[in-house]
């Protein structure tokens, strides 16, 4: 604030006071209408007026006055008043944003001169649909970008892959630009979002950078991409007021179809018929019980969400400020999640002097999140919990499993997942500074030099406590709390050298730029058990002696250069080409500088004089190739050691190999791109194709396990380049003006992508990369030459062993011999799962695995209809993805009739179990031929139930009806009536309401896995785990200008 | 104006060199020590080889060792989980297999790379006693990980610096005698640069290299054997190590054989090899099996996952009269009148109905469901009850109470106490065995000595008939169940004898029975019955399951390890 004083201070100029005379008009717009609120100020004072609600003005002006016209949406204009007294002035449409300049990397282009891959996406898109995390904004709308919500969690990570899979094991997710600060992104693997300290009601536009030659200017972070946020800046004038309200309900998910008390009643039965065991007194009739409860009617909730946003803009012509805050107040769906945002944000511009221009971005947020549905599996457990069980006992307490001699199964019960996640806290608190200063000098027309200092200081902190509780069986004896707070800092210092200039038809753009960057992080954790009481949750009240500590910390450097020539001849050529190297600390010492080129260009066939076709208003042929990188993470050339406690204090052991010739990983990429504007630009359609080769992948070393390199306590193998991937692709968008008088407009785009991701080689012909999870069965995704990373890897299943006969004519598992396993009840028997023989050998051993499923899709695509009519705004949004699978994990664990024997619901296709029965001859068939669910038997030499087969998998395609938006602007003759309000908006909105898709769970879109367990180096992807799902939201919101 | 062009020249040169010098891109961690800079000091070196004590064993001792040890061994069974492993069809992708195969090649690679490091980095301040005394450390390790991996898969590549095959790690299956024989040289190595006596209390020792030795050259005698005739020169090595380990090493058998596992036992006087666990958060380096084999959390900490784990049939039917033959050779009258042991080894080992632990608190409810704690009264299935566990005792420590009480503490998943891997008794049965040779039995009185100071510390009378290789074998079983021995004690006679080695697995009850104390509390005998409606009772192992196959993933991402093995080139 201070800052903003002073800024004000120097720009109060000094009045004078010549012969004045009063001057009055009607400012309009393009249609003429009046429009009220705009500011006129005279220029080079704080003299101002407002225009009434018709558009009328009136102001006191000297005849060499020049007043300044300004209103946001808008081109200021500046007229000179001379010796008129009535000045009506028409406004245009500020088309800058769109159609004039955008901005790109380091700088900003006329849009003309872009002569590669990038999208746009304004604040009017943004507005229309309810993002409560920036991401959300991008999904439907860009080209070329897959998103995937990995949890429908508030506040939940997103995954977004611009242009495929570019690393096997680093992130995909792209860099973020926020006003300079450069934030990479990341999937948190525990399910919260590193992005969503930011409020979206503050950005501009966002670009989406996506071709080599807009890329490549940030070398070694833009290989996955880069996404430029543009916050909101003040506009000179009348301050403008701004309040909106947003009120959302978020529904309940549909049920999955698990069973009721009376068929899990017969399920026992029929369990202990079989298997053995005494059947429960309660159970003996079923069709005496009632429905039982019904876990996920009591886990999931309709929920509200609240968020309050004010902004303030306004300034001189010499000093202008946006001063916003927000308050969004999130409830889950789920219990045990939640998601509260507060922000406020400064931008402030001020021309010092005529050659100075001086600049401030400030933010500061404040999150809090509830994290313990993920991190618990209450989902899961839900879906699992028995109908027999009650969530609260009959004094109030948690219900849960009872044993007893004839009910030994609920010892294995999950804990209550409602009891759990009402007392377990799982928060996650962060606070982050976001913001930066700049000096512009103009030192010669079109020449100017600029230095901004960008700083990000983030810190978290995290609170886990579980404590003690009995609810029946289930019961935890030892509470436990766990502290961890973070400190990140980053800063850059950028100084960048412009020059503009337009000498006859020749156009140039040129930008040096030297930039330094240096982070560091430190971790602290502290966690301490025996806490006697669960009232009071810190540290202090646990046992001494059952604590421990952890630390961490690390930092690392980043300097560069580059530069840019953006050359233009009568907007027919556009030659561009750019330079950078980056120096990165995670290099040694012949390795440290990365060089990454890039140049491109386009022609304007419609601008030449031979080309004379006036359907086309716009024909252009562009080429870009260019170079990115990725420079890793730290630490890889140093052989580091890792503690632990031992039996004679603390012992070290080597952490990782050591790689002294670690270097820079290169992504080249080839872009050719078409844009075609017809009838005067009413059709816009714009297309890519693109094929991006990456050599020199960093990735850990792909060893054998008799290299020692995986496992408890391992040496982690080296990081190496190794290893080579291509993605192809295309994607094309539509944008067209379907209708467009003076009363009614109707706008659509579409959009639709593709893109395939092989790898082209590893460090070993044989070597591949598994992702293990152990905790979901040994569930394995891989990554091996020729295919598309983390595919899904089991065996192929075949149906259900119907006859003795068939199983003669079988391939069956055999031993380590090779000779089958014997054909009985207690081996492998009628029933039983028939897999696939892959390799054709006669037997089904490990080697009969195959990939079953590719999570990655074929096609992704949006669409947007825009209408308006008077004062309404229609918005539909359609996001589709189609051809990726699923692995449904939640289908195979609950389809599975034994799980009753752990105590465990499922779903109801489970008793449609392979029911065993003799025919007249006596052989052994099915009663129930046409199943797929496995026999019972206590335990299989066929695994029925352990391996993973394509069963499982299923198609996640999907359109879905993402996002319908009515907004309503209250008619300026309505507001007439008072002066306090300018004006006003109500709107409904409607979000993910409707979805088409064969998929059998919650939600298809699935993302990545969060939760407990995962990493980002085994984090699953397209596994439907009991993923937190989106649901339908409904929501109201007013906006008031004042 | 000029002012302005002094100002932006000034600015830019100020800024245009920030971060200009080398310092500022030279990184090195600062939240970490790294190798070059470690192994200074004899303290450091011997921290630098602790790790190999705990955590590289952990994927193994976590689960697969019990699990191969003593499920496949059939001194132990396990009702609804690992019927892989229990019904000897342990597969290349079973979690006990490729969980040992890992944390074995984990203990190879830690321990040739801290060799290496030590080689490279240990300056002059490093004493030669202790740096040679580091390295022999390195090499009893990874030779004690080579003895499991032949023993369970056979022919495995032999590696011993694995940093020169970092960029192309193509290693070929080496044969089972090269293994062996790697074995025996590092084992030699480590006998002459260990110190003698711990240099730490519970650091290996030259006894521990020689007991290993012992244990070596037993198996080794019957590799390559040919007609089921064991090599003589190694049996009389395997009896002279143990000779010397038994005479010299200064350690002794415990009087009592519960004090073995009454905790707090590490490091005590019988023992020659432990695993070092410490109570830590530290997941790695905390004893976990405990958590897997305790039968419920009402002695544990909200672990206690082992409920279905139990003494096999088969198991309980070794210790003399448990399991009376009320009628001679007829099975189906085992266990119908209340039998009773005078073996000390069954309580400390298993649990049946009415064993009394005080050293242990157990929660228990009435008939309204409330709770309180008592000394743990091993719980008794009920009449009408037709099925039960003998649930295990052995490395069970109980509550954080209970070992609070001594001084430690414990938490779920965090257990103090150690794992042998080499106890005294074990020499006193090599000595035996060893003597007995290829012989039918022997009368020789000190291998019947030595088998007596075994048999008889257990509680057991003097064992006086001639003794064959069904008694020490039996003995054995008896001493060591739950140590994750049974197994390799089946690979040893694998070599020499595979048919004996079948018939004793396929003859082994595997199933699921129930226990009936006589009374309770304080009762005098138990009544055993096998479950009927439970029908999985018998392994089936022959040459074709015997051993375990080599992970899957592992052959498919290393696809030469389908060759045929070659022969190792010692270089000598």
């Amino acid at each position: 604030m201070l800052l903003a004083i002073i800024l004000m201070q120097v720009t109060s100029g000094l009045a004078q006071a010549p012969a004045r005379h009063p001057v009055s008009g009607k400012v309009t717009s393009p249609d003429g209408q009046g429009l009220p609120g705009v500011s006129i100020i005279i220029k080079g004072t704080t003299n101002g007026v407002a225009s009434d609600v018709e558009g009328n003005y009136t102001i006191e002006a000297a005849n060499t006055d020049v007043l300044v016209v300004s209103y946001i949406g808008f081109v200021t204009q500046e007229v000179t008043v001379g010796a008129r007294t009535q000045l009506n002035v028409a406004l245009k449409e500020d088309q800058k944003v769109l159609n004039e300049v955008v901005v790109t990397g380091y700088g900003e282009l006329r849009r003309v001169d872009v002569p590669g891959a990038q999208t746009t996406i304004s604040s009017k898109a943004i507005e229309k649909t309810v993002n409560t995390t920036i991401e959300q904004a991008i999904q439907g709308r860009a080209p070329g970008v897959y998103i995937t919500q990995n949890t429908g969690a508030p506040g939940g990570g997103i995954s977004v892959n611009i242009r495929g899979v570019n690393s096997i094991n680093g992130s995909n997710e792209p860099l973020y630009v926020i006003d300079g600060v450069q934030i990479q992104g990341s999937v948190s693997p525990s399910g919260s979002n590193p992005l969503s300290t930011l409020n979206p009601s503050d950005i501009e536009s966002m670009e989406v950078l996506q071709g080599p030659s807009a890329t490549a200017i940030y070398g070694s972070k833009a290989t996955n991409g880069v996404v430029i946020v543009t916050t909101k800046r003040g506009k000179s004038g009348e301050v403008r007021v701004n309040y909106t309200y947003l009120y959302s309900l978020q529904t309940a998910p549909k049920s999955l179809d698990v069973m009721s008390l009376q068929q899990y009643a017969q399920m026992e039965n029929e369990y202990k018929a079989i298997a053995g065991g005494t059947v429960r007194e309660e159970f003996l009739d079923p069709s005496l019980l009632g429905e039982g409860t019904n876990w996920q009617k009591e886990l999931f909730t309709d929920a509200g969400m609240q968020k309050h946003q004010v902004s303030l803009s306004g300034g001189s012509d010499k000093t202008t400020y946006y001063l916003s805050g927000e308050n969004l107040n999130q409830e889950g769906i789920a219990l045990g999640s939640g998601f509260n945002r507060s922000s406020v944000r400064l931008n402030l511009d001020n021309q010092a002097r005529k050659w100075l221009t001086l600049g401030a971005n400030l933010s500061f947020s404040q999150t809090d999140e509830k994290l313990s549905t993920n991190q618990n599996s209450i989902i899961t457990s839900a879906i699992q919990m028995g109908p027999q069980i009650a969530v609260r006992n009959l004094n109030g307490s948690y219900g849960g499993g009872t044993v007893t001699a004839t009910n030994t199964a609920e010892q294995f019960a999950p804990a209550n997942p409602i009891g759990l996640a009402n007392i377990t806290t799982n928060e996650l608190t962060r606070r982050q500074f976001l913001g930066g200063l700049n000096t512009t000098f103009h030192i010669l027309p079109g020449l100017d030099f600029r230095s901004s200092f960008n700083t990000t200081i983030s810190y978290s902190n995290s609170t886990y406590y579980l404590p003690t509780y009995q609810f029946g069986y289930q019961k935890n004896e030892n509470a436990t709390l766990s502290n961890t707070d973070g400190i990140n800092t980053f800063w850059s210092w950028n100084q960048m050298l412009q020059y503009d200039k337009q000498i006859g038809k020749h156009h140039i753009n040129a930008m040096f730029t030297h930039e330094s960057q240096e982070y560091a992080w430190k971790n602290i954790t502290a966690q301490r058990q025996g806490f006697t009481t669960n009232e009071v949750i810190d540290l202090n009240a646990g046992d001494l002696n059952q604590s421990s500590t952890a630390g961490g910390q690390g930092t690392g450097a980043m300097e560069s250069y580059l530069g840019r020539i953006n050359y233009n001849y009568a907007d027919r050529y556009i030659l561009q080409a750019s330079f950078r190297t980056d120096g990165s600390s995670n290099f040694g010492a012949g390795n440290k500088w990365g060089y990454f080129p890039a140049l491109s260009a386009a022609w304007r066939v419609t601008e030449e004089p031979f080309f004379n076709v006036p359907f086309f208003s716009d024909l252009r042929l562009r080429y870009e190739t260019g170079l990115t990188g990725n420079q890793g993470s730290s630490g890889n050339i140093y052989g580091g050691l890792t503690t632990g406690p031992s039996e004679w204090g603390t012992s070290f052991r080597p952490a990782n190999y050591p790689n002294p010739n670690f270097q820079w990983e290169e992504t080249k990429t080839n872009n050719f791109g078409i844009n075609i504007g017809v009838l005067e630009n009413r059709i816009q359609l714009e297309a890519d194709y693109y094929i991006k080769n990456t050599d020199n992948l960093i990735m850990p070393s792909a060893l054998p396990w008799y290299m020692g390199t995986t496992g408890s306590g391992s040496v982690s193998a080296p990081t190496v380049n190794a290893g080579s991937l291509r993605n192809k692709g295309w994607s094309f968008s539509v944008n067209t003006i379907n209708i467009n008088n003076s009363a009614f407009k109707w706008e659509s785009n579409f959009n639709l992508s593709h893109f395939k991701t092989t790898i082209t080689s590893l460090n070993s012909a044989t070597g591949f990369y598994d992702r293990i999870n152990w905790w979901m069965n040994n569930w394995t995704q891989r990554a091996a030459i020729g295919e598309s990373p983390w595919l899904f890897y089991g065996y192929v299943e075949e149906g259900i062993f119907q006859s003795v006969e068939e199983l003669q004519n079988s391939a069956l598992p055999a031993d380590n011999n090779g000779e089958e396993y014997a054909i009985a009840e207690n081996s492998i028997w009628v029933g039983d799962v028939k897999y696939k023989d892959i390799n054709g050998d006669g037997i089904i051993t490990g080697d009969d695995q195959t990939y079953i499923g590719n999570p990655w899709p074929k096609y992704f695509a949006g669409l947007t209809n825009s209408l308006s009519y008077k004062g309404f705004d229609l918005s539909i949004l359609i996001t589709s993805t189609i051809g990726n699978d699923v692995y449904n994990y939640l289908r195979n664990e609950n389809s599975n009739p034994n799980n009753i024997n752990l105590g465990r619901n499922m779903f109801v296709s489970a008793l449609d179990y392979a029911q065993l029965t003799t025919d007249a001859e006596g052989n052994t068939i099915l009663a129930n031929p046409g199943t797929t669910v496995a026999r019972i038997a206590s335990s299989s030499k066929n695994g029925n139930y352990s391996r993973h087969t394509n069963k499982y998998v299923e198609d996640g395609s999907f359109v879905r009806l993402k996002n319908v938006t009515l907004n309503y602007n209250l008619p300026a003759t309505l507001l007439a009536r008072q002066k306090f309000i300018k004006g006003a908006r109500v709107g409904v909105s409607a979000q993910n309401v409707w979805t088409i898709t064969g998929y059998s769970g919650y939600d298809p879109e699935v993302g990545s896995y969060v939760g407990a367990n995962a990493s980002t180096e085994n984090a699953a992807i397209g596994v439907d785990y009991g993923r937190y799902p989106l649901t339908p939201v409904y929501s109201f919101n007013i906006g008031i200008d004042f | 104006m000029k002012n302005k062009y002094i100002l932006i020249g000034a600015f830019a040169a100020l800024a245009m060199f920030t971060g200009c010098s080398d310092d500022f891109l030279e990184r090195p961690p600062t939240g970490s020590l790294v190798d070059a800079n470690f192994y200074k000091t004899d303290a450091q070196v011997l921290a630098g080889t602790a790790p190999l004590y705990s955590v590289v064993w952990k994927d193994y001792v976590d689960q697969a060792n019990f699990k191969l040890g003593d499920f496949r061994g059939g001194t132990v069974f396990r009702a609804w989980g690992d019927r892989d492993d229990v019904l000897f069809n342990t597969t290349s992708v079973t979690a006990s297999n490729t969980n040992a195969y890992r944390a074995f090649y984990v203990v190879i690679g830690q321990a040739n790379l801290i060799m290496t490091n030590i080689n490279t980095y240990a300056g002059s301040d490093v004493s030669e006693a202790v740096k040679n005394h580091a390295l022999a450390e390195a090499r009893f390790m990874r030779a004690t990980a080579y003895y499991h991996l032949v023993s369970n898969y056979g022919a495995v590549p032999i590696i011993e610096d694995n940093v020169a095959i970092l960029n192309n790690p193509v290693v070929n299956r080496h044969t089972v005698e090269s293994v062996w024989e790697f074995i025996t040289r590092d084992y030699e190595y480590a006998a002459a640069n260990l110190m003698s006596s711990a240099i730490e209390p519970g650091r290996l020792t030259k006894w521990s290299a020689e007991g290993m030795l012992a244990r070596t050259y037993l198996t080794r005698a019957g590799v390559g054997s040919t007609g089921g005739v064991r090599n003589q020169e190694y049996l009389d090595k395997a009896k002279d190590y143990a000779e010397r380990v038994i005479t010299m090493s200064g350690k002794s058998l415990l009087s009592n054989y519960e004090d073995l596992f009454l905790f707090p036992y590490d490091n005590n006087n019988e023992s020659l090899f432990e695993l070092q666990w410490v109570y830590t958060t530290d997941y790695a380096s905390a004893n976990t099996m405990v958590s897997q084999i305790t039968y419920s959390n009402d002695i544990a900490n909200g672990d206690g996952w082992g409920g279905d784990i139990s003494a096999s049939w088969w198991m309980l039917s070794l210790y003399d009269g448990l399991i009376d033959k009320g009628v001679e050779n007829d099975p189906s009258d085992d266990g119908v009148k209340p039998g009773f042991t005078l073996d000390e080894r069954l309580k400390a080992t298993f649990m049946l109905p009415g064993f009394v632990y005080p050293e242990i608190t157990q929660t228990v409810r009435n008939a309204a469901g409330v709770e309180s704690e008592q000394d743990l009264v091993f719980p008794d299935p009920g009449a009408t009850a037709a099925s039960s566990y003998a649930n295990i005792k052995k490395y069970v420590v109980g509550k954080a109470e209970d070992l609070q009480a001594k001084g430690s503490n414990a938490s779920s998943q965090r257990y103090p106490n150690n794992t042998y891997m080499l106890r005294l008794a074990e020499m006193y049965l090599i000595y035996a065995e060893a003597t007995l040779g290829n012989a039918a039995s022997t009368q020789d009185q000190k291998a019947l000595e030595y088998f007596n100071a075994v048999h008889m510390r257990a509680g057991l009378p003097a064992f006086e008939d001639a003794l064959t290789w069904d008694d020490i074998f039996e003995e054995r079983m008896k001493e060591f169940a739950m140590e994750s021995r049974a197994w390799y004690d089946l690979v040893s006679l694998h070599y020499y004898n595979p048919t004996k080695a079948y018939d004793i697995i396929n003859s082994q009850d595997r199933g699921l029975f129930v226990v009936h104390p006589n009374r309770m509390p304080n009762p005098t005998g138990w009544t055993f019955a096998k479950t009927s409606w439970f029908t999985e009772r018998m392994a089936v192992a022959n040459s074709g399951n015997f051993q375990l196959a080599i992970p899957a993933s592992e052959v498919s991402q290393a696809p030469w390890l389908a060759d045929e093995p070659v022969t190792y080139d010692f270089g000598d």
